[in-house]
């Protein structure tokens, strides 16, 4: 299976963030909104660090 | 009330972490051989302990996301390391990947050759697998402390 940068990433921060939602609380609603947090803080750090990085050469 | 560094968490943990004093009269500390089991079970099937502690829909979603995050890594052709590579890193990443139970070795058994280091996806193939194994470390631990009731 053949998977480029970005769907990689997302779909290895949904799964986490399942599993830490799942782990992390303790009623359905903090795990579903711990959940969507670490997901949107995985996503949003990964482009920020991309950003970041852009500047520089290879 | 909850503590500062409680923040975030439950107010029911605690009030569970309250009651646990005046459940252990009548709810002792489960048999080692017990835990043992439970945390053997957990680690071989994700998800397993949970089931075996009643928590089924945990179990059940636990054990997809586990092994679906194992699988991706396997259709993206991640690497298997093996313990007896020199490389001291290999051999934790052997360990990490066994972390995900029986999962590595039905792969093996059904024919998977270890992966293709220069398929494109390779390198993510190989993240999932190890992540999946170190997904399944924290589920045993979380499988071990609902059944010594530390946790709901």
């Amino acid at each position: 299976m053949v998977i480029h940068h970005f769907p990689a990433m997302v779909l290895f921060a949904l799964l986490v963030s399942v599993v830490f939602g799942i782990l992390g609380r303790d009623t359905l609603r903090e795990r579903i909104l711990y959940g969507v947090k670490s997901f949107v803080l995985f996503v949003g750090i990964a482009i920020l660090l991309g950003w970041i990085m852009y500047p520089f050469p290879r | 009330m909850p503590s500062e560094t409680e923040k975030g968490r439950s107010p029911s943990r605690h009030v569970a972490g309250q009651t646990n004093n005046q459940k252990t009269a009548s709810h002792p500390r489960p048999e080692t051989s017990r835990l043992v089991t439970l945390c053997i079970a957990a680690w071989l099937i994700p998800g397993l302990g949970h089931w075996m502690l009643k928590k089924k829909w945990r179990a059940l979603i636990l054990f997809l996301a586990i092994m679906g995050m194992f699988v991706l890594g396997l259709l993206m052709q991640g690497t298997f390391f093996a313990f007896a590579s020199p490389s001291y890193l290999e051999r934790l990443g052997y360990l990490g990947e066994l972390c995900a139970g029986l999962a590595m070795p039905v792969a093996k058994f059904f024919g998977y050759s270890g992966g293709n280091p220069f398929f494109i996806s390779a390198d993510y193939g190989t993240a999932y697998l190890v992540s999946a194994g170190m997904l399944n470390v924290l589920t045993i631990l979380d499988a071990y402390d609902i059944a010594l009731e530390r946790k709901p």
